[in-house]
This record gives C-alpha cells, sequence and structure tokens, in this order.
C-alpha cells in the first residue's frame, strides 16, 4: 500500500517535470547557446550562417536591421526574442532575395517572441523543413498595399508545422500560408489588412482554430491549386472568430483579372474553399464579412482548363465539405471595394439575379454560403443533386446559394437559386 | 595491473598509428589538393591550398588541376568566369547520363568570379570552392574574398555587396553593387533533394568544343585520365550553346539558357520546387514550363500579371518580367545577379514571341 503511494507520488513528479519540461520552448535542451543585442548584427548573421545542429539564438530586446537572414540544413534550432513588443527585426533595408528570414532544410525549427518587419518578398519563409514552431512571433508591414511583401509567415513543403499566438499584417498575399504541407496547426493567432488573413494550400491534415481573422480582403482561405507537389485537404476549422473582413483587395498581381490567387479574392469574403476537399468548417463566427460569408468553388470557376490538369495531385471539385454550427451575419450591403472587382462584380450580380427571378425575396442581401454549383456533373455527365456530398446544417434563413456559374455568361439562362435541400446534412 | 598495462600500450599504440596515417594521408594529399583524408576544413586562403603557381590572380594552375568550360554558363553580372577541377591523385571522374559528373572523394571544383573594369583591366573579386568531403562523401562549399591588391582571396562566410564598375562583352559600362553570396545562398541554389550538389559539370554542358581547340572537352578528358566511362559522344546528350545561333535553333538556345540559369531551382526537389515552375531542358509538360500557367506565390513578383509565359506575348509573361528586372522581390534568379542581362533577356523574349499563340 506504502508502496504503491509512493509509486503514485513519483509518477506525478515525473509527469509534473515532463509537462513543465514541453510548456514553453526550453533553451536548456540546445548544447550551443548564443546570446546577442542590437548592434551586433553582422555577429548575427555570421552565427546563423555557421549555426551547428542544436544551438539556441536569443536576440535580446531592442531594434535589429538586417538585409536578410538564412539558416540552412542544420537542426533542432531555437531563434528566441523577447517578445514581439521587445525583440523587433527590421529588414526595410533588403536588396537582395525573396524573403527576410529564410529557413531551408532544417529539423526541428522554432522561432519566438519577435516582430519582423517590412521585408520586401517574403517575411518569414520555411521551405522543406520538419516539425516546426511559429509562436508568439508579429510579421507585419507598415504599410498595407502591392508595395509590401507576399506572404508573411510562410511554411512550405514541409511537415508537422505549429503556427500559434501570432500576428500577421499588411501582406499583399496571406498573412499566414500554409503550402504543400502536410500536417499543420495553426491557432490563437491574428491577422488584419493582409490580402488573405489566411491560407491552407495544398496543406493536408490541417486543423485551424481559435484564431480570429479580421479587416482583411478575404478571411480565411483554404485552396488547391493544380501542378503542385501534392494535394490538400483533411482541414478543420472551428472556433474561430472571422469578421469585418472587406479590406480593398490590394494584391499586385491581378486584382482586375487573374485567374488564380488571392488577387482573385473579393473584398468581404469570410472564408473561401476553392477545388479542396474533405473539409469541416464548425462552430465558427462569421460577421459582417458583406460579400459571402462562405463560398466553395470549383477550379473551373476561375480557370476553363481546370478539368486537364485532373491527376492524382488535384481534382478541380470541391467534395465532402460539411458546414454546421457557426454563427454568422452579414451587414446591410456589399463593400464598397466589391463593386470594383471582377468576382465582387459577378457576386453583385448574383445577389442581384436572385432577387429578380426570386420576388418573394423582398431585396434580401446574397445568403451567407454562396457556391458556385460545378459539380463533377460536368465530369461525369451526371444529373445527381448533390454529387459530392457537400452538407450543410446552418440555422437561419437566407443561408445559401447555389450561384449557377456555368451560365452566368448567358443572362438568359442564369439561374441562381436558393433551394438548400438537397444539402441539408442527412 | 597488468591488464591496464596491457590496454594502455595498446591506446598508446593504435594512436600513434592513426595519427602516423594521419599524418602520411596529409603529406601524399597537400601536395595535390589540401585535402587530409577523413575529415576536412576549410583554409583560410586561397593560397593555402597551392591550386595555382606563379601570380595567384593569373590562376595558372599547378599540374593535375585543369580548366573547363561549359557550353551555357549561369549569368552573374557580365562576371568572367574561371573554373578549375582538382582530383585526388589517380583518380578519375565517372560519367553519368544525368546530372553533375560522379566526382571522387576530395574533389574540388573552383570557379573564381572577376569583372572588366572601366581600365579594362580584369579585377578579382571572389573564388567559390565546392569540396566532395572524404568523410561524410558530402560536397561542401565556401567562398573567398580577393583583397584590392589582387594578391590573396580570404575565407569568407556571410556575403558582401562590392561596389564595382564593370564593362560588358560589348564595353558598355554598368555601375553596381555586385553581391558576393553568402554561404547559405550557395547552398540554396546547390541543394536538391536535401543534397548539396554541383550544377555546371554535367555530361551535356561540357560536351562541346571550345572555341579555338579541335577535340571535345570530354574527350580530351578521357584522353588525359580524367574522366573514364564516356559512351560514344554521339550518344551523349548536348546542352545547346546559347548564342550559337548556327547550329541551334532560337528554341532550343532558348531552352538552354532557362535550363542553365534558372533550372537548379526550378526543379523538382530544388529551392523553388514549391511553385510548380519546372525548366530543365528535359522538361515536356507545358503547365511545368509555365504556358498559361498561373503563379502559386509570386506575390508582388508577379507585376499584375496572370501566367508565367503567355506564349506569343512576351510582355504578358511573367516569367520575362522577372528576369528584366533588379528589384529584390521580383528579380529571378533571387540570387547573385544585380544587373539585367539583356541579352539573355532578348532571347527569351524571343522565343516567347516565337511560341504559336493559344486562347
Amino acid at each position: 500500500m506504502k508502496q504503491s503511494i509512493t509509486t503514485a507520488l513519483l509518477l506525478l513528479l515525473i509527469i509534473g517535470i515532463l509537462s513543465s519540461c514541453t510548456t514553453k520552448t526550453d533553451q536548456k535542451t540546445y548544447t550551443t547557446v548564443l546570446s546577442f543585442k542590437p548592434g551586433e548584427e553582422a555577429k548575427i548573421a555570421e552565427a546563423f550562417l555557421s549555426l551547428k545542429d542544436s544551438t539556441s539564438i536569443l536576440l535580446k530586446a531592442g531594434n535589429y536591421k538586417f538585409d536578410n537572414l538564412s539558416i540552412a540544413q542544420v537542426n533542432h534550432i531555437l531563434i528566441q526574442g523577447e517578445g514581439h513588443d521587445k525583440t523587433v527585426l527590421d529588414f526595410s533595408s533588403q536588396t537582395q532575395g525573396g524573403e527576410g528570414i529564410r529557413v531551408t532544410d532544417v529539423k526541428g525549427f522554432t522561432i519566438d517572441g519577435m516582430t519582423i518587419r517590412d521585408s520586401k518578398g517574403d517575411l518569414l519563409k520555411i521551405n522543406k523543413s520538419v516539425n516546426v514552431t511559429v509562436t508568439n512571433l508579429h510579421a507585419v508591414w507598415s504599410k498595407a498595399d502591392s508595395t509590401s511583401g507576399g506572404y508573411a509567415i510562410y511554411p512550405v513543403l514541409c511537415k508537422n508545422v505549429l503556427i500559434e499566438n501570432c500576428y500577421t499584417e499588411g501582406s499583399s498575399d496571406a498573412g499566414i500560408y500554409v503550402g504543400q504541407t502536410d500536417s499543420a496547426i495553426v491557432r490563437k493567432c491574428k491577422a488584419a489588412k493582409n490580402v488573405a488573413g489566411c491560407e491552407i494550400e495544398n496543406t493536408s491534415n490541417a486543423e485551424v482554430y481559435d484564431n480570429e481573422f479580421y479587416n482583411n480582403t478575404a478571411g480565411f482561405l483554404i485552396f488547391d491549386l493544380p501542378d503542385l507537389s501534392k494535394r490538400g485537404g483533411h482541414v478543420k476549422v472551428y472556433n474561430n472568430n472571422i469578421h469585418d473582413n472587406n479590406f480593398r483587395n490590394f494584391a499586385k498581381a491581378g486584382s482586375f483579372g487573374t485567374t488564380w490567387g488571392v488577387g482573385n479574392a473579393s473584398p468581404g469574403s469570410g472564408i473561401i474553399i476553392l477545388a479542396a476537399s474533405d473539409i469541416e468548417i464548425n462552430n465558427n463566427k462569421i460577421i459582417n464579412n458583406n460579400t459571402s460569408s462562405i463560398t466553395i468553388a470549383s477550379g473551373f470557376a476561375v480557370d476553363e482548363k481546370a478539368g486537364e490538369k485532373i491527376n492524382a495531385n488535384y481534382s478541380p471539385i470541391p467534395k465532402n465539405i460539411r458546414i454546421h454550427d457557426n454563427t454568422i451575419a452579414m451587414g446591410p450591403a456589399f463593400p464598397k471595394p466589391a463593386y470594383e472587382h471582377r468576382i465582387g462584380q459577378l457576386l453583385v450580380a448574383t445577389e442581384a439575379q436572385l432577387n429578380k427571378l426570386e420576388p418573394t425575396r423582398k431585396n434580401k442581401r446574397i445568403p451567407w454560403i454562396m457556391y458556385d454549383g460545378i459539380t463533377s456533373n460536368i465530369l461525369t455527365k451526371g444529373t445527381a443533386l448533390n454529387p459530392d456530398s457537400i452538407c450543410i446544417n446552418q440555422p437561419g434563413d437566407n443561408v445559401f446559394v447555389n450561384a449557377d456559374f456555368l451560365n452566368i455568361a448567358k443572362p438568359e439562362n442564369w439561374k441562381p437559386n436558393t433551394n438548400i435541400s438537397p444539402y441539408q446534412c442527412k | 595491473m597488468r591488464k591496464t598495462y596491457l590496454l594502455g600500450s595498446l591506446l598508446l599504440f593504435s594512436t600513434t598509428f592513426s595519427l602516423l596515417m594521419e599524418q602520411g594521408c596529409k603529406n601524399k594529399t597537400n601536395q595535390q589538393s589540401g585535402i587530409s583524408q577523413g575529415s576536412f576544413e576549410f583554409k583560410e586562403k586561397l593560397s593555402d591550398y597551392g591550386f595555382f603557381k606563379g601570380k595567384l590572380a593569373s590562376l595558372n594552375p599547378v599540374d593535375g588541376i585543369f580548366h573547363y568550360e561549359l557550353s551555357t554558363p549561369l549569368f552573374t553580372d557580365y562576371a568572367i568566369k574561371d573554373r578549375f577541377i582538382v582530383l585526388p591523385a589517380g583518380k578519375s571522374i565517372k560519367y553519368t547520363e544525368e546530372g553533375a559528373l560522379d566526382f571522387p572523394d576530395s574533389s574540388i571544383i573552383i570557379k573564381n568570379f572577376a569583372y572588366t573594369n572601366a581600365a579594362h583591366e580584369k579585377v578579382m573579386i571572389e573564388t567559390r570552392l565546392l569540396v566532395k568531403d572524404p568523410k561524410d562523401k558530402k560536397w561542401k562549399v565556401m567562398n573567398y574574398l580577393w583583397n584590392k591588391e589582387q594578391t590573396e582571396a580570404v575565407k569568407h562566410i556571410t556575403g558582401a555587396r562590392i561596389p564595382i564598375t564593370l564593362l560588358d562583352e560589348t564595353g558598355k559600362k554598368y555601375f553596381t553593387n555586385y553581391q558576393v553570396p553568402n554561404t547559405n545562398d550557395c547552398k540554396r541554389c546547390h541543394i536538391k533533394d536535401g543534397t548539396l550538389i554541383p550544377i555546371g559539370p554535367k555530361a551535356r554542358n561540357l560536351n562541346f568544343t571550345l572555341t579555338g581547340q579541335a577535340v571535345n572537352q570530354l574527350s580530351q578528358w578521357v584522353a588525359k585520365g580524367k574522366l573514364s566511362g564516356l559512351p560514344e559522344l554521339s550518344k551523349v546528350h548536348q546542352l545547346p550553346v546559347w548564342t550559337d545561333k548556327k547550329h541551334y535553333s532560337l528554341e532550343q538556345r532558348a531552352r538552354a539558357y532557362l535550363d542553365v540559369n534558372c533550372a537548379h531551382c526550378h526543379t523538382k526537389g530544388g529551392d523553388a520546387y514549391n511553385t510548380g515552375l519546372f525548366l530543365d531542358y528535359q522538361e515536356t509538360n507545358a503547365d511545368h514550363l509555365g504556358m498559361r500557367k498561373a503563379p502559386v506565390s509570386a506575390g508582388g513578383g508577379a507585376g499584375g500579371m496572370d501566367y508565367d509565359v503567355v506564349p506569343g506575348v512576351p510582355e504578358q509573361s511573367i516569367l520575362l518580367y522577372r528576369m528584366n528586372s533588379t528589384e529584390p522581390g521580383t528579380a529571378m534568379p533571387e540570387l547573385a545577379r544585380t544587373i539585367i542581362h539583356k541579352e539573355g533577356v532578348e532571347l527569351i523574349k524571343e522565343w516567347i514571341r516565337s511560341l504559336p499563340k493559344q486562347k
């Protein structure tokens, strides 16, 4: 009896020790510990270039100016600041390269507790790395316009990525962008005044929860694009607050013309799912995104040749989409920038056409959930009403519109309709 | 007691033996390459290696070190490049059909960068070394920066910006901040699938006859015992010479140019793998070649345009736009180019214009 109590106590002690070790990035686990202060930029750049495996670098409070920084082909690295409001890395004098901080081929990379700002390209790009943690990082551009770089936090071709407690602002593409990655978590982050707050692209097994995406052109995107290294899908999106994303689209690439990418996102978009499959969106607050709360679109909506690009890594038709138990509300009118934007104009037209076809709607807003209506029937020549398992369980009225984008070019045939019954979850 | 004694002397013996062995190897290889068997450390100064005899800047190689050229080279700000290979004594390179040739352990590839100044003098800037470490069989990179006096180049890892005034081949004058890459920049271009590899010395890019010479470069190597396993020359792939309009079509020259200048990153497993734009000479998939392919992560680098290449319409092609820029975030390649290569831009422009327009 006494023995078992001792064992239990010992066990508790061990658990206690273990959990205390895992709560915060712990510099003690690194064999080389370096520390720098502002003014030592040249030494820091050199330290990054000559890193050995298992090194932590502490950047003490203050402002640092860098051209760019890079880490390549080492393992178990921690870049630690003293907090986003204390350690600030400024890349505005960048003269070469696509990004502020570039990380390539690293197993075990953590960056924690600082602000990085104003690079010419992306702010933090992490390429082909495994076990990546980006935490307590603010990645911002002072100006939210097309002179800002592309992505603020940009892991791509990675495995096991955690992005948490971060803030991004001013990206001319996505604030947080996870691309061609397997297994990613984005949580407790904020993103504002980006073209896209957060984007999960060709990324599988992702969870996005407890975030706030607001005042972007589009709050949150899940895209699959053709011709890339892997297919995305299996994405869970819950407990997020995605609100007031009505900002103008300032992407340099094709605000008015491009077929792909975020330049295509209409101002006023809450969530956009493009050509991606196996997605669950539940228990989010999606408020005052005044063009569309949730858009489900196929690759055909933006690329008439999408069918030619089908392969194991790409299917243009979204399928297995579950949308339920979200709190959704829209404002009284489209945001002004939507009228100037190509897709925005289509959505404005959709609202008008709908109200023309269904006079009983009495000039209501476009419904919350916009489905482009392009299904796998166009590939199979089938006639099923919901062949791709789109399932919606959202209370309220004016929830859904099938925008019938296949016929949008022929006004007399164009019949968006609000019949949600084929799409009700069973 | 006795046991301890025995063990001790055994230890002493083995240590002495290995030290002697190492010394022996050092002596042997020092004359040749400066690599000691078992581990490799980069030396502090270029002269420490003994690659060149006489005045260092004359780049006059000692016996056993040989010069080579590429049919289509990478553009680096109109830099003059001198390339050499150092092989360990008695060893030869093995022919491979695809990718870089198979170099023996302890090989060193030397690439020297210089420019022509306003007084038409050749001025050394940097020397890059690629070394195949015999210990782990992996290639390693290092940079050496030349001093003002042009007497020595010293190990340099952090990269540098050097203001220079240079002349191109036509005598046109440029002022620029030449970018010496840092060691991670070197790795970015040389890494494929997580492994650092040489880029230039592929059979197909060495398979030509240098101006003023009678015999094909690869055949010369075989004759000197530097290369083994070379099949009949007619069976060896040949990368077109990008400037040779007489022997190669516009398409061939443009694709060779893109291969050399872009495909070390724009290849599966390369640094730009995520873009889906692959510009290897062998690539045949029109999407991967950028034909009406939308950019994936170009951001502002796309310049407001929709497609990497719009066949027939160079002025709407992102690829050309990025080649024709020196702005960070837009300029391609991202590294080691601060001047627009106007001849290269012209070639690619002509090629895109020649492609049949499509809807």
